[in-house]
């Protein structure tokens, strides 16, 4: 099998020398070059290309920090956070997820760092019930 | 009626055929041959220009991103220089050159689409996939600068730009562009594939591009030396040197050949910005919420990747633009010169015409 193929590989390489296709010749050296090259993509479950810092993705809110001003509500263009009343007679945002469209404006609008974006960018697809609960949300 | 009676049947080209985007074209056949085309536009028609009208200017700059999907920091850059021009903000000369790199990146990702489409189109896989797997190093560069792959959101704002580049920018964007060079090798291997499908088809004469209302490299390939980056400068390109490449022919091969080289232009505006990008460090620039624009009128043009995109901004000194016309340079490809080139070609033919004009339907339908 493996003659065979060879014997093709060869016949081809012969006939086009004979042709004088030489502009199909010069991908030769390229095809080897790209035989240890390594590819393009990872094997993302396994391992994945690195986030750089400053990537926008899932909220990371601070309830502690929060002074119930209502400046990412209003400076969202995607109208994603609502503010609600809370027990404590306070409002805090709530952001839905589905409409935000992580543009990183209530982040930058945040006086007092309670709202952030943060480098996870798989969970704000699948939202967790717990982390709800959790940030007050 | 019996079948041998019919003669004309009507195709759709697309919007669910792979390679026509959000987008119709309704061709008059018969047999293999094209009658008549007709464009059928609007399926990703969302509506921008009423709703920038209720939102102010860093919303509408987030909001911009999505005029056109392939090259969303050229469209923050019509806008945020349209409300610059509105306020008479001076924008710090760091700023204006980070501006320039990213709309150049822009330019080069979207070319690079528009290749692995065109490859896609006339049935050359390789050049896709190669075409998309280099794209991705852009967008990794995307990713470090602007926080999102392909939505910068706003990244060049009015003012300026939303944060300054990392330090560890420049060294990533030499080592892409380095790696980019080598799509000219494919251009270089790939002619037999590429020449028989793309030779003579869909030629356009110089007059009918005049006629049609085309811009950009859709005029370059047919032999006119037109680029708003030299003859309406904006920015800092008129401190860059670079040259405007052009063919004669103007055929989808001439297109092509027009788009490789315009990737080679701006790896070179490029490496000169990042030579001449000044020191120091810029403020990043947040919202505020009650800024007001001063009353007046703008029209803002730029070049992108696909032709001449434009914006017609009125403000009556509110917050938000009273009105705001966007011009879509994919607009007259897509309507008058797409319905002109596609009568009497072969049905084999239309992807391949088809994508020589580098459609986006997102930034014609607006």
């Amino acid at each position: 099998m493996r003659m065979y193929l060879l014997f093709t590989g060869a016949l081809i390489l012969v006939l086009q020398i004979w042709i004088g296709d030489w502009m199909k010749l010069k991908i030769v050296p390229r095809l080897l070059k790209n035989l240890i090259k390594k590819p393009m993509t990872v094997r993302f479950p396994n391992e994945s290309i690195p986030i750089p810092e400053g990537y926008r993705g899932e909220h990371e809110y601070d309830k502690g920090k929060c002074i119930s001003c209502g400046l990412c509500a209003k400076v969202c263009p995607n109208r994603a956070i609502e503010m609600v009343q809370s027990e404590n007679g306070r409002k805090y945002p709530v952001i839905d997820i589905g409409k935000c469209c992580f543009c990183g404006l209530c982040q930058d609008v945040c006086h007092t760092g309670a709202l952030k974006l943060t480098k996870n960018l798989v969970s704000p697809i699948i939202v967790d019930s717990n982390k709800k609960e959790k940030s007050g949300m | 009626m019996s079948h041998e009676n019919v003669k004309e049947r009507e195709l759709f080209f697309g919007p669910a055929h792979p390679g026509s985007g959000n987008f119709c074209v309704k061709l008059m056949v018969d047999g293999e041959k094209v009658l008549s085309a007709r464009a059928d536009p609007g399926y990703l028609h969302r509506g921008f220009e009423k709703l920038m009208e209720y939102r102010d200017t860093m919303q509408n700059a987030v909001l911009s991103d999505r005029i056109c999907v392939f090259e969303p920091l050229a469209w923050n850059l019509v806008h945020a220089e349209a409300v610059d021009g509105l306020m008479g903000v001076d924008v710090p000369e760091r700023a204006s050159y980070i501006r320039v790199i990213m709309a150049e990146l822009s330019r080069i990702q979207s070319h690079l689409i528009w290749y692995g489409g065109m490859s896609m189109g006339i049935g050359f896989d390789t050049g896709f996939k190669m075409a998309f797997g280099y794209r991705d190093y852009i967008l990794d560069i995307f990713e470090l600068i602007t926080g999102g792959r392909v939505y910068p959101a706003g990244y060049i704002c009015p003012g300026g730009v939303r944060k300054d580049m990392p330090d560890t920018a420049r060294e990533k964007i030499l080592d892409v562009l380095k790696r980019i060079d080598e799509i000219k090798m494919l251009e270089k291997f790939e002619n037999p594939t590429l020449l028989p499908r793309l030779k003579n088809v869909g030629v356009l004469e110089l007059k009918d591009t005049i006629r049609l209302g085309a811009t950009g490299f859709v005029m370059r390939a047919s032999g006119m030396r037109t680029d708003v980056r030299k003859d309406d400068s904006y920015e800092v390109y008129d401190q860059l040197d670079f040259d405007i490449p052009i063919q004669n022919d103007g055929d989808a091969y001439s297109r092509f050949l027009v788009g490789i080289r315009e990737i080679e232009e701006s790896i070179k505006i490029i490496r000169q910005a990042l030579d001449e990008l000044p020191k120091g460090r810029l403020k990043p620039i947040k919202p505020k919420l009650s800024t007001k624009i001063p009353e007046g009128e703008i029209y803002i043009r730029n070049e992108v990747a696909r032709g001449e995109a434009a914006m017609h901004m009125v403000s009556d000194g509110t917050g938000s633009p009273y009105r705001c016309k966007i011009r879509g340079p994919s607009f007259l490809h897509m309507i008058p010169v797409l319905e002109y080139l596609l009568k009497g070609v072969q049905i084999a033919d239309v992807p391949a015409i088809y994508w020589s004009l580098n459609p986006c339907p997102a930034d014609m339908d607006r």
